[in-house]
């Protein structure tokens, strides 16, 4: 008995340590845990007070991402710590002279304003949530160095 | 929040708009920790390796390559780096992309080596660290969602985050955590630029310490 | 349930089924492409809670994945040794003289559009030239750019947090940067395989 539980002890180390196999245990881990959380489900509910909520208006040029305000003007945005960044709110209003031409002439600048400089998505990658845009670009960074010294080493 | 029992007096405050890191009792002393491991990495010599000829005398001295080294000792450098921004982050999501960026040095480190067997485990664990991304950003989202912020200041002492947040959160650690197994299977640790590997261990007990500390705040 | 709970319940059995097929997967190519399936549900699990802050989530968690793959893909062609494909390019008469003015439109308008997209606009039209034209390209001149892109995104951050009044010019260094530097890491990534390093 004792000789049959060391051998499937031996059995299972053996498949443990082989480090091909470790991919196929942290799935099994991510199975678990996913089943664990499709369980959990019913406790998760939605908070209702966001901070950054969306606000749509519907007849705006800039149609899902107005969020009020002229440029150079400040708009209200709800942000975590307001006291930290005092020029919060200004980056959103903002647009570029062409896109503020666009803007007013056509109904079809809503969804390229995510290009121009200036808008929510601006305000909160680089203003208020800046550091995780930094550590951001700093993976790019890393990860493509890591790329480039692997394609230029001759082998 | 500094009340708790785990954290420790507050020692200093650094705002970054949305972003507030905080350095108490706990984190300051796993900062410290890894800026002297990162002291290390920087003045370090690698070793020169010998293999002896099993029956005679002759002695073969290992050739350490240069570029190869420089580029280890530059991975290892920003893996520490990314080690004391995650363990002083005072926000959920950052802590998990300086999570990620630690993962993605530690395959850094190991891809120096020019080995096809160090470089089939750099693979293996690449991957893991790669999925491990969807349990890491799924558990600072979950938390996003079930309590309206992701600043840790707003969320210590509550118990407001449910417990599948915070199950997402250690599993994506432990993915980006592991790859001290690999290294211990792909003997690198023997191999030349040793003292380099040293960072993934100490990147890997670093981030395990300070996703305990989070998990027991929030 | 509310409309978050059903989302999340429908996310996150989708997490386990792509989780089930990385458990049965033992070749390595093949995990590379189930890999990318789970990072999309990753992100729809950020997607999921529906404000501006999740949609600026996004970006972050869809770079981490996308640099991750690109450096999965060079690590496994190492691995594997595998050759460069050594072919001659075809030669078309479009392929001879569209470029130029072509890849000039594509990239003034990607100036004009500025930002991520136009980074992806003007890095297209590079793609396309390299494509058509030979590649001679500059490996590390490239490299040299993309780095003081960064470097100027750094700047923009600091200008951010400790001069606030000046959120225009961090603004525009900011735009200018991710412009730089999405147009060149698409001109690399287009060309990466083919041609000489000069």
């Amino acid at each position: 008995m004792i000789r049959r539980i060391g051998k499937g002890f031996r059995i299972f180390s053996n498949w443990m340590s082989t480090y091909e196999n470790l991919v196929a245990v942290y799935a099994a881990l991510g199975i678990l845990v996913a089943l664990c959380g499709v369980l959990m489900v019913p406790m998760l509910t939605y908070h209702e007070d966001q901070i950054y909520s969306k606000t749509i208006h519907r007849d705006s040029t800039l149609d899902p991402y107005d969020r009020g305000g002229i440029p150079f003007t400040r708009a209200e945005v709800k942000a975590q710590y307001p006291a930290n960044s005092p020029t919060v709110g200004f980056v959103t209003a903002y647009l570029t002279p062409l896109s503020w031409f666009l803007a007013n002439s056509t109904p079809y600048l809503g969804t390229t304003i995510v290009a121009h400089p200036g808008g929510i998505l601006d305000e909160i990658l680089y203003n208020t949530r800046g550091l995780d845009t930094v550590v951001e670009t700093s993976i790019l960074f890393t990860a493509f160095a890591i790329a480039s010294f692997l394609f230029r080493r001759r082998d | 929040m500094f009340n708790l029992p785990i954290e420790g007096e507050e020692l200093f405050v650094l705002e970054f708009g949305d972003i507030v890191n905080y350095f108490s009792l706990y984190t300051t002393t796993l900062f410290l920790f890894a800026t002297a491991f990162i002291i290390i990495a920087i003045i370090a010599r690698p070793e020169r390796q010998t293999d002896i000829v099993f029956g005679t005398d002759a002695v073969y001295i290992k050739d350490v390559n240069q570029e190869n080294l420089r580029f280890q000792r530059f991975m290892a450098i920003a893996c520490g780096l990314a080690t004391l921004g995650a363990v002083s982050s005072g926000d959920l999501f950052n802590f998990s992309l300086f999570t990620a960026l630690i993962g993605i040095t530690n395959i850094g480190i190991v891809a120096g080596v020019n080995n096809r067997y160090v470089l089939n485990a750099a693979y293996n664990y690449g991957i893991v660290a790669m999925v491990a991304t969807t349990f890491l950003f799924g558990g600072a989202a979950t938390a996003l969602g079930t309590c309206g912020t992701l600043s840790i200041w707003e969320l210590a002492g509550l118990g407001m985050v449910p417990l599948a947040a915070k199950m997402f959160l250690v599993l994506g650690v432990m993915g980006e955590g592991m790859a001290p197994f690999y290294i211990a299977k792909a003997e690198i640790t023997r191999a030349p630029g040793a003292p380099y590997v040293l960072m993934i261990h100490v990147s890997s007990l670093l981030i395990f310490l300070r996703v305990i500390e989070i998990i027991l705040t929030v | 349930m509310d409309f978050y709970q059903i989302g999340l319940f429908c996310t996150l059995i989708c997490v386990a089924i792509s989780f089930i097929a990385l458990f049965r997967e033992r070749d390595d190519i093949h995990k590379i492409l189930v890999v990318d399936l789970i990072e999309t549900t990753g992100l729809v699990l950020i997607c999921l809670v529906a404000t501006d802050l999740a949609e600026a989530l996004i970006l972050p968690g869809l770079v981490v994945g996308i640099s991750e793959l690109l450096m999965l893909t060079e690590l496994y062609i190492r691995k594997e040794h595998l050759p460069l494909p050594a072919y001659k390019p075809i030669r078309i008469e479009v392929m001879r003289t569209a470029p130029p003015i072509i890849t000039f439109a594509l990239v003034v308008y990607g100036i004009i559009l500025s930002g991520f997209s136009g980074g992806a606009v003007a890095g297209i039209g590079l793609v396309f030239y390299f494509l058509c034209k030979g590649y001679e390209e500059r490996f590390a001149l490239l490299e040299t750019i993309s780095g003081y892109a960064w470097a100027l995104w750094i700047v923009a951050f600091f200008i951010f947090m400790i001069l606030p009044q000046a959120w225009l010019i961090a603004v525009m260094l900011s735009g200018g940067a991710i412009l730089v530097k999405v147009t060149t890491k698409m001109a690399l990534i287009g060309t990466m395989r083919e041609g000489r390093n000069v």
